[in-house]
């Protein structure tokens, strides 16, 4: 490639901008208008592919959507009710905490489509209850809430899925039923390792909740436990789309906290609505960079390219999942996933393509790929998190993931090799491939 | 600074969060209306997603401009967030200016993109594009303002703060 050619400038312009601390979305939009510049087209262009993009692709819709009915549930107290239901199942067992830790993330996962709404939901309450009396360490309740948070986006809805749909034009319905497996082997991976940290560092085991109690704690639980119900039965039952379904969760939500458990105030709604109008638009403007950015890529033929210099070294379907798995798995300890899914994935979509890779189950293996990235060090956005709301150091939650990052990437091997662990379930209903 | 110039942005501040917040609102809103429709009265109707559509355009674009926070912008922070006060002032002005020069030398080409679009418009409001792509050239021109000011802040000596890496995000 020639070094002063457009292209090769206005990337360079990308990886400056954005390592010297420019907004990510902001450095993909002024390297396109450099790169429109350069190569003597109009920059109008970059407004037009922006505003059209945006306009013209209504699944996006569900991005602000879900962070809606996520901000919901997290103010009225759907999500503290759940926990206590989880901790009512699972809690008897030794490290019961630990298993109430991932019960409730798979439970979760069904209504929200974001590892960080999980965290900001519950993290706070379990890591309390985990630690309270010493009886864990304060880092192993945030790395075990940090580790269970990243099944969110796995199992559906999830917001990373939507935009790998967007990227790669793939059914959003199929990519959602197809992180179902590999979601619930996320989650018994982790109990796994709970059970055995339990066994080998005598974690205590509680007081079980008496049985009597069991069916008024379910009641109060109800409300949130029938909503991946709701949301997964009127997409599949074919009365919404999964976009439409976006918006179900959240009037869901926002009707359950206000009447049945009169728990959100009109302030709190409004602040529900602020932070996820802020969360839209800066994420909206990583899309909107990506969109703009991908006019270039496509003008450039740059994945068709990337798909002959890789088809070139007779490249067979196990190097090239190994290669995109390694590729994405380090990319994941630099860059936010959104990133990775929007800019880097897109390269690859046509060479996975031209090997005969089915796009649902090249979909769910990039975003358990990238998700796992929010765990692993030096930039794991939810290790940020979950040691700020516990005050332990991060060095001492990083140690305590890492057995846990370790079983996640043993299951993005198994959901690898195993195609049929994403594409049974979405088969059973119809998708034909 | 002057206090009541300060006072005067933060009413601005919060009108402009009050008009993100309508949007958002809006979307929703239009959406269960749109769903109302088809399935309770069995009415399609198509004015309702355009509408949800117009306020996720002008969500993004209006919020991107006037409501996201330094602390909530999305970027690769690990080298931004460890280097120091000085350096990362000298980071803030390279970038700010770069954002300022593109951004302006772009302006003129995007304002006449959107005012060629006054030959169309929308499909059941009847809106014309130029109106509802008009907030181009607003967040352009916002944007511009707001690294000039970025710039000017870092020349004169104050560090933009370091990225606070837990605020929420959408993965």
């Amino acid at each position: 490639m020639d070094v002063a050619s457009p292209f090769s400038l206005s990337l360079w312009a990308i990886l400056l901008l954005s390592l010297l601390g420019l907004p990510i979305g902001h450095a993909m939009i002024a390297a396109s208008i450099i790169y429109l510049l350069l190569a003597g087209q109009d920059m109008g262009i970059a407004a037009e592919q922006l505003l059209n993009g945006l306009y013209n692709s209504w699944v996006l819709l569900a991005v602000p959507l879900f962070l809606l009915s996520a901000e919901l549930m997290n103010i009225g107290s759907m999500s503290d009710r759940l926990l206590r239901f989880c901790n009512a199942l699972v809690g008897r067992f030794r490290g019961g905490l630990g298993h109430v830790n991932v019960v409730q993330s798979i439970i979760f996962a069904g209504m929200s489509g974001s590892a960080i709404a999980d965290v900001a939901g519950t993290g706070k309450v379990i890591i309390d209850m985990m630690s309270r009396g010493g009886r864990y360490t304060r880092s192993y309740a945030a790395a075990i809430t940090a580790a269970t948070a990243v099944i969110g986006p796995i199992i559906p809805p999830s917001i990373p899925m939507v935009l790998y749909a967007l990227v790669a034009d793939t059914s959003i319905g199929y990519l959602f039923l197809g992180g179902v497996i590999p979601g619930l082997l996320m989650g018994l991976s982790q109990m796994a390792i709970n059970s055995w940290m339990a066994h080998r560092l005598d974690f205590p085991v509680e007081k079980p909740i008496p049985l009597r109690e069991i069916p008024a704690i379910t009641l109060e639980a109800l409300p949130a436990l029938l909503m991946p119900v709701i949301l997964l039965g009127g997409i599949y039952g074919g009365v919404m789309t999964p976009t439409e379904a976006a918006a179900v969760a959240a009037a869901y939500a926002f009707l359950v906290s206000a009447l049945f458990y009169r728990s959100i105030t009109l302030r709190q709604t409004y602040d529900a609505l602020l932070s996820s109008a802020r969360s839209t638009a800066s994420i909206g403007m990583l899309i909107a960079g990506a969109l703009v950015f991908n006019y270039v890529i496509t003008v450039e033929n740059i994945p068709e390219s990337v798909r002959t210099i890789l088809t070139g070294f007779e490249l067979t379907k196990p190097v090239f999942w190994l290669l995109v798995n390694v590729i994405l798995l380090i990319l994941g300890c630099l860059l936010e996933g959104s990133t990775i899914l929007l800019v880097i994935v897109p390269i690859f979509v046509p060479t996975a393509k031209a090997l005969g890779i089915d796009l649902v189950h090249f979909g769910v293996v990039v975003v358990f790929n990238t998700m796992i990235g929010l765990i692993t060090p030096p930039y794991g956005l939810l290790l940020f998190i979950v040691a700020k709301i516990s005050d332990a150091p991060l060095r001492h939650v990083i140690r305590d993931t890492l057995p846990f990052t370790a079983a996640m990437i043993v299951a993005l091997a198994i959901v690898t090799t195993f195609p049929e662990t994403v594409l049974w379930l979405p088969r059973l209903l119809g998708y034909q491939g | 600074m002057n206090s009541s110039w300060t006072q005067v942005g933060a009413w601005l501040q919060r009108r402009a969060e009050n008009i993100a917040v309508v949007m958002l609102a809006t979307m929703f809103l239009a959406f269960i209306i749109q769903i109302a429709f088809r399935y309770v009265f069995n009415l399609p109707v198509g004015w309702p997603s355009e509408l949800s559509v117009i306020a996720w355009v002008w969500g993004v674009l209006w919020g991107a401009a006037f409501v996201v926070r330094e602390q909530d912008e999305i970027r690769f922070d690990i080298i931004y967030s460890l280097v120091s006060d000085r350096m990362r002032r000298a980071f803030a002005i390279v970038t700010g200016l770069a954002l300022v020069a593109i951004y302006s030398i772009s302006l003129p080409a995007v304002t006449d993109y959107v005012m060629f679009m006054k030959v169309e418009r929308s499909a059941y409001l009847r809106i014309r594009f130029d109106w509802l792509f008009a907030i181009y050239v607003l967040f352009a021109a916002a944007m511009i303002v707001r690294y000039i000011w970025l710039t000017w802040r870092a020349i004169r000596g104050d560090a933009p703060t370091a990225p606070d890496l837990t605020t929420t995000r959408a993965d």
